[in-house]
C-alpha cells in the first residue's frame, strides 16, 4: 500500500482502510451496520476530518461513511481516474500572429485536488488550449508554465522573474503576451509589470477568471479568448489587465495596470478601472478603445525598458481611528524602508502619529500618502491637519491607488535610497497612476432602487 | 393506439424520479425566500455554458450536444426573490439545514439508509436552466423501499438539490428562463426500475406521494411535484420522460414508449436486413443551393425569399421507407428526425424538414420530387431528406439526421423525452450519464450525525398506509380515512379519538368535510393549529357546542384565532339547554308562531324546527331539539 493508495486518509480512516486492505480508487463493497454500499474510494481531503471513507456510487454522487458503521470492505475492481484534458500542440499558420501564453496559476488555470478538495492551478497552457479550441482561430500560440501559484501567493520574485521572461518572449518576436494570472492580486501584478516593463512595443495581457474553467458557465474561455485576441490584433500596446465588462457573457474591458483594481470578492465584473474610463472594451473580434493617449503597438523593441527591481522593505498602513503609534514605530524597528499610508479623507490620520511618523522619517523612512476612499485626491492643503502632516514630510500621492503606491515605492527604493530621487519617480506618473484630471464620469457607483439605474438594468443585460 | 401490444410482453421495466418541492423558509444553498413566484424581474444577465470535462476525466454526452445548440441564455432577475448566489456571482452559503432534516425525515419514511456525511456534488445541465451550469445536489439516503401490493418497491436514492430555472421561451437560438423558483430546495425519490405495467407506475406514484405528502413538510400546488419516469423494453435503452406533472398521464405515455422502443427495434432490424451493419450506410450529402430557387414548397420558398435560408439535402441510399416506419402511435420515424433537428440545430418552426417518403398534401409536390431527385441522384430505393435555414444550423441539421439514422442501428438511443400532454413525446436531449457529476469544491462535506439521525426517526410518523388502516378500523369511511392520513392536524384527531369522547365520525366531519366546506367559503381553516382544533373539540366533549353550531364556531375561530372561542359563544348567547331548559325554550319560541298559516299543515313540525333552529342552533342536539319539536301540536 503506498501513500497514493491512501490519499488523504489519516488516523482511524487510514487505519481502517489499511485493516480491511482497501485503497482509493478500489471498486469496493462496503458493509455497514446501515446497510451495503457499493462505490469507488475517493481521495480524501486533507482538511476533512478522519472519521468517514468517501465513495462515488455509480450514480455519480459522492457519500462519506463513518468508520465506526464499516463492518467489512470488500475490493472487486480498481478503476484509477485520470483528470485530464488533452494537451494539444497549436496548429502553426504562418498567416497569424505569434502570441505567447506565460501560465503563473490562479482560476483560469485550475483543476479539483482531491487533498484539499479545492481547486488547485494545475492546468497546463496546453490543456487550457484544449478546453478552448477556439484560440486556434485567433493566433499561433506558444505556452509556458511560469509559475502555479495561487494569486495570493504570487509576490515580487514572480514579478521580476515575469517582466524578465516578457521581455525575453517579445525580444524572440512575439506579437502579444498573455499572462494568465489568480485574480486576488491580479491588480498588484499588472502594477507592477507596468513598471518592470516599459515601452514596449506590443501588448501585455493579464487574464484569469471570476468562475473555474472546470464549470460550464465560467468566465475563463470568454476571457482568454479576448485576451488572446487583445494581445495579437490591439492596437494599445501596454500593460493591460482584461477581464468581463459586465457579469453578462457580453465583453471584456482592458484596463490600465496602474488604474484597475478587484471591486468585489466573487462578481465576474469585479475588475473596475478607478477614477478614469477603461481603456478599450472587446467582444467577439471587435477592439474598440475608449480613450487616448495609448502607447500604440509598434514601437522599437530596443526602447523596451526592463526594471526588474523590487525592495521588499515596504508596507500600506490602513489607518483606522484610534490608531496607536506604535503601528509606525515597528515597522521603523524592523527595518522598513517605505509606508504607504491609506488615510481617511483627503489623506489623514490621528494627531497621536505625528513623533511617530516624525520619528520614521528622520529613520530615512519614506512616507506617502494615499486614500482609503480609492476614488479621489490627497488634498493635504484643505485642513490643518493635512499641512500638519506634510510638515512631517509626508508625501501626497494624488489619486495614486494605495496598492499601485505600494507597488511603485517598492519598484523605486529598488533602485534608489535618495530621498529626493525616490519622491520624483513616486510623483511622476510612468502610466496614468496619477492622472492630472478625474474625468466626469470617473467616479460610478450605482445606487438600485432609483428610477434610472432601474431602468437601465432592466435595459441591458450587464 | 395499437392494441396488439403488450409492454408486459416485452420485458417492459420502468423506474420513477420523484422530485418534490419541500417546505422551507429559505432556499437550499442562500439566504432568499423560498416559495415566492412573480412575474415582474428587475435585471437580465445573458450567459452560455460550455462543456467541461467530469471529476473522472470525460466529457459528458449531453454536455456536447447542448453545446452544439450555442443558445444564448437570459435570466429575468427580480430583486426579491434572487440573490447573486443565484446568479452564479456569489459562492452559495452553508447548506440550509431545515432542508436537510426535512430530507432525513423523508428518507427515513422510505426507509432508506442515511450517509453519515454529505457530499454536495454539481450535476450539470448545459439546457441553462440554471445559471451556474450545474445544479448543487446531495445523496441523503440510499436502498430504501415502498410497500407495494405483495412485494417491495426499491428506492435507490434520496437526494436533496435546489430547484432550477423556469422556462419563458426557447426560440431559435435564445432561451429565456426566469430564476424565482431557482433553487428552491427539493427532494428528489429515485425508485429502482421494477414496475412492469403501464399501471403499476401510475400506482406507486400515488404510494410516493402520498407518503411524502403525509410529512405535510412538502409544498403543494402547481409546479411544487415534477416527476421523471424512466422506461426500457427487452433489447432497448433506458429512456426518461422528463417533467411529468400529473399522475393519470403516467399509463399512456409509458405505454407509449415501450411501444417507440418496440418499434426502434424493428427499424433496427429494417436496417440490418436491408443494408447490414452501420459502415455499409451511405449518406450522401447534397448543398441545394444551386437548385433552391427553383423549389415551390411554399415554406421553403418563403424561408429563402425572407430569410436567405439556405437548403441542403441529405441521401440515405438503399433505405426506402425507413421514414414512413412507425414509432409512436400516430408518428413515424421521420419524427424523430424532425425532434433532433428542432432541439439541437435550433430549427424550431416546424416543418423543419421534407422527405421523399411524404406522400401527404403538406409534403413535396411531384415537381419538387423530381427536381430534387435529379439534384441528388436519386435512385428509386433511396429516400432523401431536406432542411432549411441559416447555413450553419442547415449544415448542424444534415449532421444530426446522419448521426440519428447512425443511431438507429443500435435500435434506442438514449434520450431524455419530453411529455406531451397527448401521452406522447417530444425528444428533449442526450440522456446525462454519472460523468456529468462533479464534486462542489465550494461546499465542505458534511457529517450527520447518528443522534441527529435518530432523534428525526424518534418523530417520525407512520406511514399513510398504516394511518388509513388504524383510521377504518376505528368506523371512519374510507374516503375520510384517506384524507385524515395526510391530514397537518391529524394528531389532534388521534388525541381526541383516544380519550373516546366524541363520536369518530363527529370528529372526522368537523375537521374534514365542514372545513373543506368552509374553506371553500374562504374561510382560513387551513390557519387553525392544533392548539384552535384542541379547544374546538373540547369544547364538543364537554358538549357546550352541538354539531348544528359547529360552522358558526369554526367560522369564528378562523377569523379571530387569538381569541377565545367559549367568550364567543357566552357573547352569542350559545350556552347548552339541557332537559327542561330545551322543552321551555322550544315552547315558548313556538307559542307565538302557532297561528301562522301553512299551505299544508303536516308541514308544521319541519317549519318550527327551522325557527327553532335559527334561534338555538348549536345549543342542544339536533336530534333531541327534533323530538321535542315533532311534538309541538298547532
Amino acid at each position: 500500500m503506498t501513500t497514493e493508495d491512501l490519499k488523504g486518509y489519516r488516523g482511524a480512516a487510514k487505519e481502517l482502510l489499511l485493516r480491511e486492505n482497501a485503497r482509493v480508487w478500489g471498486d469496493v463493497t462496503i458493509a455497514t451496520n446501515q446497510g451495503e454500499f457499493k462505490g469507488l474510494i475517493l481521495p480524501r481531503s486533507e482538511t476533512a476530518d478522519d472519521q468517514h471513507i468517501v465513495l462515488k456510487l455509480s450514480t455519480g454522487y459522492n457519500v462519506g461513511l463513518h468508520v465506526s458503521t464499516i463492518n467489512k470492505i470488500e475490493e472487486i475492481g480498481y478503476r484509477k481516474a485520470h483528470y485530464k484534458i488533452p494537451e494539444k500542440i497549436f496548429p502553426p499558420d504562418p498567416e497569424k500572429r505569434n502570441v505567447t501564453l506565460l501560465g503563473t496559476g490562479g482560476t483560469i488555470a485550475s483543476r479539483l485536488d482531491y487533498r484539499t478538495g479545492a481547486v488547485i492551478p494545475a492546468f497546463s497552457p496546453g490543456e487550457l488550449y484544449g478546453a478552448v479550441p477556439e484560440l486556434v482561430d485567433i493566433c499561433n500560440l506558444k505556452t509556458y508554465k511560469l509559475y502555479g501559484e495561487f494569486s495570493e501567493n504570487i509576490g515580487p520574485a514572480h514579478w521580476m522573474g515575469m517582466a524578465q521572461r516578457i521581455a525575453e518572449e517579445i525580444t524572440a518576436g512575439a506579437d502579444g503576451i498573455v499572462i494568465g494570472h489568480g485574480t486576488d492580486t491580479m491588480h498588484h501584478s499588472a502594477a507592477a509589470l507596468t513598471f518592470m516593463v516599459q515601452n514596449t512595443p506590443v501588448p501585455v495581457i493579464i487574464v484569469g477568471s471570476q468562475r473555474s474553467s472546470d464549470r460550464p458557465s465560467s468566465d475563463a474561455a470568454l476571457n482568454l479568448i479576448n485576451a488572446c485576441y487583445a494581445a495579437a490584433y490591439g492596437e494599445i500596446a501596454e500593460v493591460l489587465v482584461c477581464m468581463f465588462g459586465p457579469t453578462s457573457d457580453q465583453y471584456d474591458l482592458l484596463h490600465r495596470g496602474t488604474r484597475v483594481r478587484k471591486m468585489h470578492s466573487s462578481y465576474r465584473s469585479t475588475f473596475r478601472t478607478i477614477g478614469e474610463r477603461p481603456m478599450a472594451r472587446i467582444a467577439k473580434e471587435e477592439y474598440i478603445p475608449m480613450r487616448t493617449p495609448y502607447r500604440k503597438r509598434g514601437g522599437d523593441a530596443s526602447q523596451m525598458k526592463i526594471m526588474p527591481v523590487f525592495d521588499e522593505r515596504v508596507s500600506i498602513v490602513y489607518y483606522y481611528p484610534n490608531m496607536k503609534p506604535d503601528i509606525i514605530d515597528s515597522l521603523v524597528d524592523n527595518g522598513y524602508k517605505g509606508i504607504i499610508i491609506a488615510g481617511t479623507g483627503l489623506g489623514h490620520v490621528n494627531k497621536p502619529l505625528y513623533p511617530s511618523l516624525k520619528k520614521a522619517y528622520e529613520a530615512g523612512v519614506h512616507i506617502y500618502m494615499t486614500v482609503q476612499t480609492l476614488w479621489g485626491y490627497v488634498q493635504m492643503f484643505v485642513y490643518d491637519t493635512g499641512r500638519d502632516i506634510m510638515d512631517l514630510g509626508v508625501v501626497p500621492l494624488d489619486n495614486m491607488l494605495p496598492e499601485v503606491a505600494y507597488v511603485k515605492l517598492g519598484w523605486t527604493l529598488g533602485q534608489t535610497q535618495d530621498r529626493d530621487e525616490v519622491k520624483k519617480i513616486m510623483t511622476t506618473p510612468i502610466a496614468d497612476e496619477i492622472t492630472a484630471r478625474e474625468p466626469i464620469d470617473g467616479y460610478l457607483v450605482m445606487q438600485g432602487g432609483l428610477p434610472e439605474v432601474d431602468y437601465y438594468f432592466k435595459s441591458y443585460k450587464r | 393506439m395499437n392494441n396488439n401490444f403488450d409492454p408486459a410482453a416485452h420485458k417492459m421495466k420502468s423506474g420513477l424520479e420523484v422530485h418534490h418541492q419541500i417546505l422551507t423558509e429559505g432556499k437550499l444553498f442562500c439566504r432568499c425566500p423560498a416559495g415566492l413566484y412573480t412575474n415582474k424581474h428587475d435585471a437580465e444577465i445573458l450567459r452560455h455554458m460550455r462543456p467541461t470535462l467530469s471529476e473522472l476525466g470525460e466529457y459528458d454526452g449531453t454536455a456536447l450536444m447542448e453545446f452544439k445548440t450555442k443558445k444564448e441564455i437570459i435570466y429575468l432577475l427580480d430583486y426579491d426573490t434572487v440573490c447573486t448566489y443565484e446568479m452564479d456571482d456569489t459562492p452559495p452559503f452553508p447548506i440550509n439545514q431545515e432542508a436537510v432534516d426535512i430530507a432525513i425525515e423523508i428518507a427515513l419514511m422510505l426507509n432508506c439508509k442515511i450517509v453519515s456525511e454529505i457530499h454536495i456534488a454539481r450535476k450539470q445541465y448545459l439546457d441553462g436552466s440554471i445559471p451556474a451550469g450545474f445544479q448543487r445536489t446531495t445523496i441523503i439516503g440510499v436502498d430504501g423501499w415502498v410497500p407495494y401490493k405483495d412485494r417491495k418497491i426499491h428506492i435507490v436514492q434520496l437526494a436533496l438539490e435546489e430547484d432550477a430555472c423556469r422556462e419563458i421561451s426557447d426560440i431559435g437560438h435564445v432561451v429565456t428562463f426566469k430564476t424565482d423558483r431557482l433553487s428552491m430546495p427539493l427532494i428528489e425519490v429515485v425508485t429502482a426500475p421494477e414496475m412492469v405495467t403501464p399501471n403499476e407506475v401510475a400506482e406507486v406514484g400515488r404510494i410516493i406521494g402520498r407518503l411524502l405528502r403525509s410529512t405535510g413538510k412538502v409544498r403543494r400546488g402547481l409546479g411544487s411535484v415534477r416527476q421523471d419516469v424512466n422506461v426500457s423494453i427487452e433489447g432497448g435503452t433506458r429512456v426518461e420522460i422528463k417533467g411529468v406533472p400529473r399522475i393519470p398521464l403516467f399509463p399512456a405515455l409509458v405505454y407509449n414508449e415501450a411501444y417507440r422502443q418496440h418499434n426502434l427495434l424493428k427499424i433496427k432490424d429494417f436496417l440490418t436486413t436491408t443494408i447490414g451493419s452501420i459502415e455499409d450506410l451511405k449518406a450522401d450529402e447534397f448543398d441545394l443551393q444551386a437548385i433552391a430557387s427553383k423549389v415551390s414548397h411554399r415554406l421553403i420558398k418563403k424561408s429563402i425569399e425572407k430569410r436567405d435560408a439556405k437548403l441542403r439535402g441529405v441521401v440515405f441510399r438503399n433505405l426506402k421507407g425507413l421514414l414512413r416506419m412507425t414509432t409512436q402511435p400516430g408518428l413515424t420515424f421521420a419524427h424523430e428526425l424532425s425532434e433532433r433537428v428542432r432541439v439541437i440545430a435550433c430549427l424550431d418552426q416546424l416543418p423543419n424538414l421534407l422527405h421523399t417518403e411524404d406522400v401527404s398534401v403538406a409534403g413535396l409536390e411531384p415537381k419538387d420530387q423530381q427536381l430534387l431527385a435529379k439534384a441528388m441522384n436519386l435512385n428509386k430505393n433511396d429516400t432523401a431528406i431536406i432542411a432549411w435555414g441559416s447555413e450553419q444550423d442547415v449544415k448542424t441539421a444534415i449532421q444530426e439526421i446522419i448521426l440519428r439514422v447512425q443511431e438507429a442501428f443500435g435500435g434506442v438511443p438514449n434520450e431524455t423525452r419530453q411529455a406531451k400532454s397527448n401521452g406522447l413525446t417530444d425528444f428533449e436531449r442526450i440522456l446525462p450519464g454519472a460523468d456529468r457529476m462533479y464534486p462542489d469544491t465550494d461546499s465542505p462535506p458534511t457529517a450527520i450525525t447518528l443522534e441527529r439521525i435518530e432523534k428525526i426517526r424518534a418523530q417520525l410518523s407512520r406511514p399513510p398506509w398504516e394511518l388509513e388502516k388504524k383510521y377504518t378500523e376505528l368506523g371512519i369511511a374510507k374516503h375520510q380515512a384517506e384524507i385524515l392520513a395526510l391530514h397537518p392536524q391529524r394528531a389532534v384527531v388521534e388525541a381526541v379519538l383516544a380519550k373516546n369522547a366524541i363520536d369518530p365520525k363527529l370528529v372526522v366531519w368537523t375537521m374534514i368535510d365542514l372545513g373543506k366546506h368552509l374553506q371553500r367559503q374562504e374561510f382560513p381553516i387551513q390557519l387553525l393549529e392544533a392548539s384552535h382544533w384542541e379547544k374546538v373539540f373540547a369544547l364538543i366533549a364537554e358538549k357546550k357546542i352541538y354539531r348544528e353550531g359547529l360552522d358558526l364556531l369554526l367560522t369564528f375561530v378562523a377569523a379571530h384565532p387569538e381569541e377565545d372561542p367559549e367568550d364567543y359563544l357566552a357573547a352569542q348567547n350559545i350556552t347548552p339547554l339541557l332537559g327542561d331548559n330545551l322543552q321551555k325554550k322550544i315552547e315558548k319560541i313556538a307559542a307565538p308562531n302557532r297561528n301562522l298559516k301553512l299551505f299544508d299543515d303536516s308541514n308544521w313540525p319541519k317549519v318550527l324546527m327551522g325557527i327553532v333552529m335559527g334561534e338555538i342552533r348549536g345549543r342542544a342536539a339536533g336530534r333531541d331539539i327534533w323530538d321535542i319539536v315533532k311534538n309541538q301540536t298547532r
